[in-house]
This record gives C-alpha cells, sequence and structure tokens, in this order.
C-alpha cells in the first residue's frame, strides 16, 4: 500500500480511489455495493468498530427493496422473526383501541417485513459489499470534506493521523446528523422541528414466552405501532419481537420533549405500564437502553442532494418515511444508496462529477419508490403530528369504542351518529373537523 | 381479582446508573462533547437537561451545567435543542470509541 | 497520561523480539442471574485496558530497540478482528487456536483452568519466531483470570518477570546491555523500581498509556487480511513433580442490583411504594407438592411461566393447576 507514514511535516500521502463512500449504514453499503459492482474502486468508511454499532432503530426492515440488489436475501439474511401480524393501537391512560392485520402471506417467502438488529443487518450488508471487491476501512471518522481549487468535492480528511481519502465523488451516507451535508451546505445545522428522538428498550423474553404472548409461532413475528402513549408531546411508540427479546420505544417531537419536562426514559415506562401492553411484558428484564434522532421533515424538508463531487443518501438526505402508521428509513437507505452508487458509476463512466453530472441520482429516485413515497405522504408528518390527531384522536376513537361496545341493557344502544357527535365534543373535536381530518388522511394515505 | 394490570403500580423501577449499565461505552481519551457553563448560566429553558436521552447534562447550584460525556449515544439532541450559541461543541467520539449498541 | 504517537513499527527483521500476549474476549459478559450461565456475545470482544497497555509498551519498546512485535492470542475464531487492528499497527499476529474450534464459548473457562498448559501453548506456538527478548502481557484479564499466566510463561522460557507494572522503560545497564527499568504500586502510595535483565516477562496495569491509534494506510493495508492460524497445538500442563492444581477459579457472579429511591418526597408514600402495601396484589397461592421434585416442578413452571426462564433450557412438566388459577 502506497502513503506509507512520513514523521515530517508533509503528513501522510492521499490515499486514492473512485469513490469514498462515508458511513457504513444501509445506505453506505448499498452505495459501496453498487459501485463494487462496477468495478469501482470505493473505500467504505465507517466511526463505529463495525457496522451497525453506532445505529439503532425500531425494529422492522421490509426487504421488498432488496429483491433486485441481493435476490434470493431472505436465505441468508440475519432474520430474528419475520412479521406476520401488524396491529395499530390508539391508546389512552386507560384503554385502547387496535386494528390487528394478520396474514399467512407475510410469513413465507418472499416475506413482508423482519425484524433484526442493526449490528446484524448493517454488518450483512456491508459483507455483500467487501463481497464485491469494496474496502471496509473501520473505527475511522471523516471528518470533513477536501475541496479543490473550484471547491469541488475531491475527498474527505480522516482522524487517522489527519490523513486523508481523495474520490472524484464522496456519497455521504453519515446518518441524521450528518455533518458532510451540513459542511457542503446541503442540510441545515440544527433544525429540532425536523427531527424526532427515539428511545427504545430491548428486553429479554423467552421464545415460548413470545410466542404464546404474542399469539405467534417460531419464527413469526408482530409489529405494534402505538399512537396516544407519549401524553403531551407528539409523537408514537412501538413494539417489535425479536427472535429471544422484544423491542419497545417511543419517538417523539425534539423541541416538545424538550419544552416539557418529561424525560424520554420515563415515557417508556409509561407504555410498559399501560394495561394493555404491561402482560406482554411481564418478567422481562432489560438488555439494553439507546437512543438516536430520526428526520422527520418528509418531502418538504428535503434537502438538495447534490453538490459538485458530492451525493447524500438515506438518512442524510433526510430520507425516513415516518409518519405515524410508518416508521421506515432502512429501505429507503438502501434503494438511495444503491442509486446514487449507480449514478456517481454513470458520472465517472463519462467523466462529469460535477452537480449536473450527478444528477441522474435524483431523477432516478424520483422514479422510484424512494421518492414517489415521499411525494406522495409530503403531508402525512404535519397531519400526524398535528394536535387533534395527537392528543384528541386516540381518546376520541377508545371512547366511541367503549360507548360502542359496552353493554348498556336496558338502556337502548346509543345510534352511531349520536355517540360520535357527543364524544367528539367530550374531546373538543368538531365533527366537522373530525370529517375533514378523515379526508386529508384519506388523501394522504389512502 | 383485581382490575389493576399486573405490574402495574408495583414499584419495578430500575435505577438510571441500572439502565446505563446495559450499554457498551468504549470510552475515549476525549471529550467529544464540551459545555461551556458560563453560557448555560443565562440559558432560561435548560433544554438539554430535559431531553438528553443519556440524561448527561447536570444543573449546578449556580444556575450552570456539569457534563460528562462518557456515557453519551452521540445521537445529537443536545445540540439541536440548545438554543445558546457556543453552549456547547459536538464531535464524534475518535473512531473505535464511544457507544457501541449490541441490539440497535 | 501520555499522549499515543501514532506512527507504526517497521518490524526489523534481526532486531530484538518484542511479543505481546493478548487475551481478547467479551469484555461485558452477561451473567443469568438464575444459574450463573455466562454468555459472551462476539460484538463485545475487544482488547482490556491492560492487555491495550501491554500493547503500547511492546510497540513502545520495538522502537526504541528497532526490534519487532509478535501479537499473539489463543481464541476462537471471533478475536480475528480484533487482531486485525493490531496487525494495522504494524504488528505481525498470530492466532492459536484452542482446542474445540468454534465452541467460543468454553475455550475461557479452559483457558483460566489450565494457565500452565496455555503457557506451554504460547511457547510452543511462538518457537517459529524465535526466543522472544520480551514478552509483556496484561496484569490479569478482565474474566476472572487469575494473574499466574506470565509467571508461568517467565517459567517456560527460563525468563526474568516483573508482574503489575505501571511504568516500563527500556535502559542500557552497566554492562552496557540492553534492560528494562519498571515500576510497580506498593501499598501506601509507595512505588517500587526494578531493573530488569532480559529475556524478561512483564505483566502491565490498564494504566499509564494509552493505546495508539493506526495510521489511515495501516489499517487500510491490514483491513481484509487473513489472520495466520497458528496449527492447533493444544498443549495441556501434565502435572509435573512438585506442581499442584488449584481447581477452578471462582464462577462468574451476577452484578448486585442498584434500585432506585421511589421519588415521593413523602417518607411515608416512599415507604408505601417500597413495600407496595396499597397496592392490588394477586393474592399468593398455596400449593401442596407431594415432594421436593414435585415441588421443584411447581417453581419452575412458574419462573418460566413468567418469563425468568428461558423454557428453552428447562424442561416444563405440564402445567399443574397452580397460583394462576386461583380465585
Ligand atoms: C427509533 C428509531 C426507529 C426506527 N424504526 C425503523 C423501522 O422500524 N424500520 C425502518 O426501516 N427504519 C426505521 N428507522 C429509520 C432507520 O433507522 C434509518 O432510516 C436508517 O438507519 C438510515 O440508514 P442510513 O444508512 O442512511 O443511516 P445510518 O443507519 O444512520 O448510518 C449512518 C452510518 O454512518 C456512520 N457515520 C456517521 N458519520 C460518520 C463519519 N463522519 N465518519 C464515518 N462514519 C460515519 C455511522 O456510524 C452509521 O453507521 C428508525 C429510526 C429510529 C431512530
Ligand atoms: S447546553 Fe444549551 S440548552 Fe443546555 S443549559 Fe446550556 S445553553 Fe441551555
Ligand atoms: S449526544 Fe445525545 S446522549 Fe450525548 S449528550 Fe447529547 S443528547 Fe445526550
Amino acid at each position: 500500500m502506497s502513503g506509507t507514514t512520513t514523521n515530517g511535516t508533509t503528513g501522510p500521502e492521499p490515499l486514492e480511489f473512485d469513490a469514498v463512500v462515508v458511513g457504513a449504514g444501509p445506505a453506505g453499503a448499498s452505495a459501496a455495493l453498487a459501485l463494487a459492482r462496477a468495478g469501482r474502486r470505493v473505500v467504505l468508511v465507517e466511526r463505529g468498530p463495525f457496522p451497525g454499532a453506532k445505529n439503532v432503530y425500531g425494529g422492522v426492515v421490509y426487504g421488498r427493496v432488496l429483491d433486485d440488489i441481493v435476490p434470493g436475501w431472505w436465505d441468508e439474511v440475519p432474520v430474528e422473526r419475520w412479521i406476520v401480524r401488524r396491529s395499530t393501537m390508539m391508546m389512552t391512560g386507560t384503554q385502547s383501541l387496535s386494528v390487528d392485520f394478520r396474514t399467512d402471506a407475510w410469513g413465507s417467502a418472499p416475506y413482508n417485513g423482519m425484524t433484526t438488529l442493526r449490528c446484524h443487518f448493517d454488518a450483512w450488508l456491508a459483507g455483500k459489499a467487501t463481497d464485491a471487491g469494496a474496502r471496509l476501512l473501520t473505527s475511522t471518522v471523516a471528518t470533513g470534506l477536501v475541496r479543490d481549487g473550484d471547491g469541488r468535492v475531491v475527498g474527505v480528511r480522516t482522524d487517522r493521523d489527519g490523513a486523508e481519502l481523495h474520490a472524484p465523488v464522496v456519497i455521504a451516507c453519515d446518518g441524521v446528523n450528518s455533518f458532510l451535508a451540513k459542511e457542503a451546505g446541503l442540510l441545515a445545522r440544527a433544525e429540532a422541528s425536523h427531527h424526532t428522538l427515539g428511545v427504545k428498550e430491548v428486553l429479554d423474553l423467552p421464545p415460548g414466552a413470545i410466542n404464546e404472548r404474542f399469539a405467534v409461532q417460531d419464527h413469526e413475528g408482530v409489529d405494534v405501532e402505538i399512537l396516544g402513549c407519549t401524553r403531551e408531546i407528539p409523537g408514537g411508540g412501538f413494539l417489535y419481537t425479536n427472535a429471544d427479546s422484544v423491542s419497545i420505544g417511543v419517538v417523539v417531537s425534539l423541541p416538545e420533549l424538550a419544552a416539557s419536562g418529561v424525560r424520554p426514559e420515563a415515557l417508556i415506562a409509561d407504555l410498559k405500564a399501560h394495561p394493555s401492553i404491561a402482560p406482554l411484558l411481564r418478567g422481562a428484564s432489560l438488555r439494553e437502553y439507546a437512543a438516536h434522532l430520526i428526520p422527520e421533515g418528509g418531502y418538504d424538508t428535503m434537502p438538495a442532494l447534490a453538490a459538485d463531487g458530492l451525493l447524500i443518501a438515506g438518512d442524510a438526505g433526510a430520507m425516513t418515511l415516518a409518519a405515524g402508521l410508518w416508521l421506515e428509513g432502512v429501505n429507503f437507505a438502501i434503494g438511495s444508496g444503491y442509486a446514487a452508487g449507480r449514478a456517481t458509476d454513470r458520472a465517472l463512466s463519462r467523466g462529469d462529477c460535477s452537480a449536473a453530472g450527478l444528477a441522474s441520482y435524483r431523477a432516478d429516485l424520483e422514479a422510484q419508490f424512494v421518492l414517489a413515497d415521499h411525494k406522495r405522504l409530503r403531508k402525512a408528518p404535519s397531519l400526524v403530528l398535528s394536535e387533534r390527531v395527537q392528543q384528541h384522536y386516540p381518546g376520541l376513537l377508545c371512547d366511541l369504542a367503549e360507548g360502542m361496545f359496552t353493554v348498556t341493557n336496558p338502556t337502548p344502544k346509543p345510534g352511531g351518529l349520536k355517540l360520535t357527535r357527543t364524544v367528539a365534543a367530550r374531546h373538543g373535536v368538531k365533527l366537522r373537523q373530525l370529517a375533514g381530518d378523515t379526508l386529508r388522511g384519506l388523501r394522504i394515505f389512502g | 381479582m383485581s382490575t389493576t394490570a399486573p405490574g402495574a403500580g408495583r414499584w419495578d423501577g430500575i435505577s438510571f446508573e441500572e439502565r446505563m449499565a446495559t450499554v457498551d461505552f468504549r470510552v475515549g481519551a476525549r471529550a467529544h462533547i464540551t459545555v461551556d457553563t458560563d453560557v448555560c448560566r443565562s440559558c432560561t429553558t435548560k433544554a438539554c437537561v430535559t431531553a438528553c436521552p443519556a440524561d448527561l447534562f447536570a444543573p449546578t447550584a449556580d444556575g450552570g451545567i456539569l457534563f460528562n460525556y462518557e456515557e453519551c449515544f452521540e445521537c445529537g439532541t443536545c445540540y439541536m435543542v440548545c438554543n445558546s450559541e457556543g453552549a456547547l461543541t459536538w464531535t464524534y467520539p475518535d473512531g473505535g470509541h464511544g457507544v457501541v449498541f449490541h441490539h440497535g | 497520561m501520555t499522549t499515543a504517537p501514532t506512527t507504526e513499527v517497521h518490524p526489523a527483521p534481526d532486531g530484538p523480539l518484542v511479543v505481546a500476549c493478548l487475551r481478547i474476549g467479551d469484555l461485558r459478559p452477561t451473567v443469568d442471574p438464575l444459574d450463573g450461565t455466562v454468555t459472551r456475545d462476539r460484538l463485545g470482544v475487544g482488547l482490556s485496558p491492560a492487555d491495550a497497555a501491554a500493547l503500547e509498551h511492546a510497540l513502545r519498546l520495538a522502537e526504541a530497540w528497532s526490534g519487532r512485535v509478535v501479537a499473539v492470542c489463543v481464541g476462537p475464531e471471533s478475536v480475528e478482528p480484533v487482531l486485525r487492528d493490531v496487525a494495522a499497527l504494524g504488528a505481525t499476529v498470530m492466532r492459536v487456536p484452542l482446542g474445540d474450534e468454534g465452541d467460543g464459548h468454553r475455550y475461557v473457562g479452559e483457558l483460566a483452568e489450565d494457565e500452565h498448559g496455555l503457557a506451554r501453548t504460547l511457547v510452543a506456538a511462538l518457537a517459529p519466531f524465535g526466543a522472544p527478548d520480551v514478552v509483556l502481557c496484561g496484569d490479569r484479564s478482565v474474566d476472572r483470570g487469575t494473574g499466574a499466566l506470565p509467571a508461568y510463561l517467565a517459567h517456560e522460557l527460563g525468563a526474568a518477570q516483573a508482574l503489575g507494572l505501571v511504568v516500563l522503560g527500556p535502559v542500557t545497564d552497566s554492562a552496557g546491555r540492553q534492560a528494562l527499568l519498571a515500576e510497580r504500586r506498593l501499598d501506601a502510595g509507595w512505588r517500587e523500581r526494578l531493573n530488569v535483565p532480559l529475556p524478561a516477562v512483564c505483566s502491565v496495569e490498564g494504566a499509564g498509556v494509552r493505546l495508539r491509534r493506526a495510521s489511515l494506510a495501516g489499517a487500510l493495508a491490514a483491513e481484509g487480511e487473513p489472520v495466520p492460524v497458528a496449527r492447533s497445538l493444544a498443549v495441556v500442563a501434565a502435572p509435573g513433580p512438585g506442581s499442584f492444581h488449584a481447581g477452578a477459579p471462582q464462577p462468574f457472579r451476577p452484578r448486585t442490583r442498584v434500585l432506585p429511591a421511589p421519588h415521593d418526597d413523602d417518607p411515608r408514600l416512599r415507604l408505601l411504594t417500597l413495600t407496595g402495601a396499597l397496592v392490588a396484589h394477586e393474592p399468593p397461592t398455596v400449593v401442596e407438592p407431594a415432594d421436593a421434585a414435585e415441588a421443584a416442578d411447581v417453581l419452575l413452571a412458574f419462573l418460566a411461566r413468567h418469563g425468568y426462564l428461558d423454557d428453552t433450557r428447562v424442561t416444563i412438566p405440564e402445567r399443574a393447576a397452580t397460583e394462576d388459577d386461583a380465585p
């Protein structure tokens, strides 16, 4: 290897590649995979001791995006459980209303979603890239961008004796805090209102107890998304089953959490103590506590994705789809990372790595699900995080259900519309608003 | 039969230290985040104290902040919620150091 | 604390040989509070502070003497990523498999049980490199090591030994030969300074020095390289004359659990929370098993039902009609 260390004043020689990918999360691993497959010399820089070491998510990867990238992925992916039941739960302190969907179709190939842990999944995907010929450099922080005289990005500086990695294109897949995208001016330095904080507990629970309590067989898993469990703070909760543990956590708006005076772990404690959740977790002990930010602005806050010699993908480009019923980011990271790798390969072939030369990336994303889904759901964050949906609807729906299902004879059962009106009024919601939001919801999600 | 769910209301908490002890932190020699307590003294929100999931910001009697970087998730919450210019310097720990999640 | 230099050692083929014996394992193994089963996680695998200090001392000595460093570790394949990081620092690395490959769970126990055998295994594995001038170890491993390995190594190599050091550096002795100057702690804050002749086996505390980081070029060169594996040697110490076996070291014990005090300001409320006096309970159940075996089954079934036991590890008898069916 060239670039031997010199003790003199000049510093180490830079190391040359066709592309430098920063961050071995799903976005970075996919970008490196695409480039390595195209025969490019690519280095994947990761600050953790192994891929996934720094990464936290809720727990479900939707694998459809992998079909083209790693055919037959389900035979080799490190999976905890295949999701066959998906529940959406609205709750108040004492009530809960669930819409529960179960299908056998999700329990066999090609599957729909799976729980997996990031240290396993990210390492697996990065392994695909190294198998294809990418170099993986762990325990190394990319500390800044290297630019040429014209301001084009031509590499990154690292924290290993300040040495540099040079390449015509840098793909920043460095996650939600992306300091590289910030340095390039593509991302605001700190926009708390476009971010949510996720805190999660992984709890030990024997596989038998999971099967029994969640009504599943071995290898089958459950995904529960929860609204109304975060006190006055806009957000939501989740509960996922792993092989011999469950992941439970909440996701809350950053500025409102900060203003609330409520500690994040207290919100998880609330959720765990809820009468609908507590029996599921009885006797489970804490295996790991974790926290991570989520970019949650949606399509309308998405940054420009390219500059001269630079692309951004995954969470660095705010591509998580986090809108209440959805909490998906890994699939978007993989889709965008792979597209960034391919666009880079095309730009390298044409010898034009300027922002214009890399523009096919964005076009590619618009055509794929990555940006198409985001565009369709662009209004979702503001609806799901709106005060009515957050503060009034969970209680309203629970009361509605309680009103419907509580047997009141000999008093006759209340009529549906009348009941709705009384319950809505109790929650300070007008029928007109309810109808309006339903329509908005249908338009966004339907 | 009682109507209370099993476990609910029963005192079964774990301490915050115990909670943090479940996490693998490979502490580096350099403090990757520093807090200027002089700036914090004039901060009215103390947003970091509420929001830091690792509870690393300890208010002091004189209105400042005492900060320890060792058990940090490197999540970025603190610099995002802090509105006071210059209160925080925030970097990643040196490569290979800092938090290592085993169940992320 | 000295700041670590970041250059690598460039091995001079004929210089003095400095060996670092590294014990690489999960630094935070979990211990089952009920049955004491130790679970090791390959993601937690790393160098303990003492081993990292030993390696750093080895690199510094080799630098001072224009020598070379060989780092060896007895362990399963899961230690290889760590050895690769060591190789990135310019050391020659070697993994020595012990016994049953693939069974990463038993090896640590085996190592600790027979440290004399471990020392012989290491000496045999090092033979191709020539006679070491200095061997460095951590003073004790984090997982119930006894700290006896360096002494056994010194015995096997016929070398001087200096154990539990906090300071270590090269000197030239009065006869103009290379030697070591070392310090170790004594009671009451005193320190003892030692002149150690070569060859020597030294164990160091995880203090005073910090392991340097590899350069970018070094890290890239080591990345993806296979780690050389010594052929399986598994030398077991036959208890020779004058040796005796002191038995296995203590098993792991789970840490004690610190519980937080309840939050109420009123002491009476705190007491109520702690005792749960006013909280509705499931009523206790009286079971009357016929014999001890049945009683044990009932207890195990209870623990399993409440998620305390992994029921794949315990065969639970069919559910006795017990407390859950109580009114
Ligand atoms: C609580 C929570 C729950 C979630 N739940 C889900 C879910 O159920 N399903 C789902 O699909 N998505 C979920 N997501 C979203 C998902 O985790 C992200 O969208 C996804 O991880 C983004 O991938 P990425 O590769 O862009 O970024 P990351 O996974 O964040 O990867 C970035 C990588 O870059 C590295 N890095 C950063 N800076 C540097 C640097 N300077 N030098 C070197 N390396 C660097 C990091 O160590 C990291 O490995 C969740 C997120 C959170 C926080
Ligand atoms: S760090 Fe920022 S938010 Fe926290 S006390 Fe200081 S100024 Fe206030
Ligand atoms: S980065 Fe996160 S865990 Fe670390 S101090 Fe800031 S808020 Fe706390």
